[in-house]
């Protein structure tokens, strides 16, 4: 499904009129971003069912969501630094959006490198909870950043909820490539948490008897 | 509380390096950045406030580095852990003892050096308010991160609080520019007075949880 909404929007989608093929890298950029973002938000869920119900399995799937959500979060922030060449003529901009995104990243590095440095797992799971909690703040600013500042990034051009201002042949192959890079995401997060959970749980007799 | 309060107080009197040294660091980087660039009088009023505003960035870590260390290092958490059961009073009263007695001179130098350098006579008090709201916002976001690291290195705490201190900075930039513009200023500050009480009140309650996770 990815692939076809990359080829359907790299090969047949029209050439935008000010941007000319430049703007094909939403294909990539936008899904990206949109799941750096929900990764992080499941994330924060999973933190709270850790915390408050001891769901083990919740850590568990933080632990093994927050590498994807790196990965996914750098590849946003990449493919908008390489769009960014053609229409703003910079690599980078100090603007409101990209750095709440690049935060974003920051946590994500921050998430995985506090639950790799405690050797008691159960106190790293539960610490690891506690910051991607307090973390989740970033993701209504991230959402928020081009309204309440004044930025270079333009507005969101999809909206669930009202009318979005792109045009369908580039709306059809986009939205194809959300849903199929979230079903990637998804198996690859499925993938991740299957070695993990066998990983943390390898003394365990359920483990033993499958393995 | 009080009781609290008066230990930590005595305590981190004690420690002259804790409260000394994030003051030095202040007033070595407020003096030294104008001098390591050739820059005019005129540019450097423009933009001596992205320098106070890093500054108090850099003072807040260091002087939260290490809050708990000891306490934890000596038993002292354990203790009060037994005692208590929680270590929400604990943790509110060490944010308010360093916020009184580095986070106030932090503000107070922040705000003469702003003075220094174009700003009117009649806006230090604003300058001094806001540097003291965003100091008890870092403060209190310093304090979380070294709670997390407790005893793995202040580096890890700054990696994994620094991401939540940039909302703050971002809005002392606006609140700044309020002074420089004059203009919404009470709004701003409003803005951070509320979330400076909702972050002083939350914050203690989550480091509790933290520092919980340690001694368990």
């Amino acid at each position: 499904m990815l692939l076809l909404g990359w080829i359907w929007g790299l090969l047949f989608a029209p050439q935008d009129a000010v941007q000319g093929n430049s703007y094909r890298i939403i294909f990539l950029h936008v899904p990206s971003v949109i799941f750096a973002e929900l990764i992080y938000f499941f994330m924060a869920v999973c933190a709270l069912m850790h915390l408050v119900w001891r769901v083990k399995l919740a850590a568990y799937l933080i632990k093994s969501a927050a590498p994807i959500g790196a990965m996914i979060t750098f590849i946003g922030l990449f493919s908008g630094s390489i769009w960014g060449i053609p229409t703003w003529g910079t690599w980078w901009q100090w603007d409101a959006r990209i750095t709440s995104t690049l935060i974003l990243f920051i946590m994500y590095l921050g998430v995985l490198t506090l639950h790799g440095s405690f050797s008691n797992l159960e106190k790293a799971d539960r610490l690891m909870s506690i910051l991607v909690i307090i973390g989740v703040v970033n993701i209504p600013i991230i959402k928020k950043s081009v309204d309440w500042w004044s930025t270079l990034h333009q507005p969101a051009s999809i909206s669930v909820s009202g009318s979005s201002s792109i045009d369908p042949s580039m709306l059809y192959p986009l939205l194809i490539s959300i849903i199929g890079l979230g079903f990637t995401l998804i198996s690859l997060g499925i993938l991740s948490s299957r070695s993990y959970i066998l990983s943390r749980e390898k003394n365990k007799k359920w483990v033993l008897m499958h393995v | 509380m009080l009781s609290f309060i008066k230990a930590e107080s005595f305590k981190l009197s004690k420690k002259l390096k804790s409260w000394l040294g994030p003051l030095l660091v202040m007033v070595l980087v407020l003096i030294a950045f104008p001098l390591s660039i050739d820059i005019s009088q005129y540019d450097l009023d423009k933009f001596y406030f992205s320098i106070i505003i890093v500054s108090l960035l850099m003072t807040a870590f260091v002087a939260t580095e290490g809050m708990f260390e000891e306490d934890f290092e000596d038993g002292s958490l354990e203790q009060e852990f037994l005692k208590e059961k929680d270590f929400y009073k604990l943790v509110i009263s060490k944010i308010f003892v360093y916020v009184c007695l580095i986070g106030i001179p932090i503000a107070f130098i922040g705000a003469l050096f702003s003075f220094a350098n174009g700003v009117a006579v009649d806006s230090f008090g604003k300058v001094f308010l806001l540097l003291i709201l965003s100091n008890l916002l870092l403060f209190n976001l310093f304090a979380f991160g070294n709670a997390l690291s407790i005893n793995k290195g202040a580096m890890l705490g700054v990696l994994s609080s620094l991401p939540l201190a940039l909302p703050v900075i971002i809005l002392l930039g606006r609140a700044i520019r309020s002074i420089q513009y004059e203009d919404g200023f009470f709004a701003v500050t409003t803005l951070m007075v509320g979330i400076g009480l909702m972050v002083s009140a939350i914050m203690p309650l989550i480091i509790s949880v933290a520092l919980k996770t340690h001694i368990d």
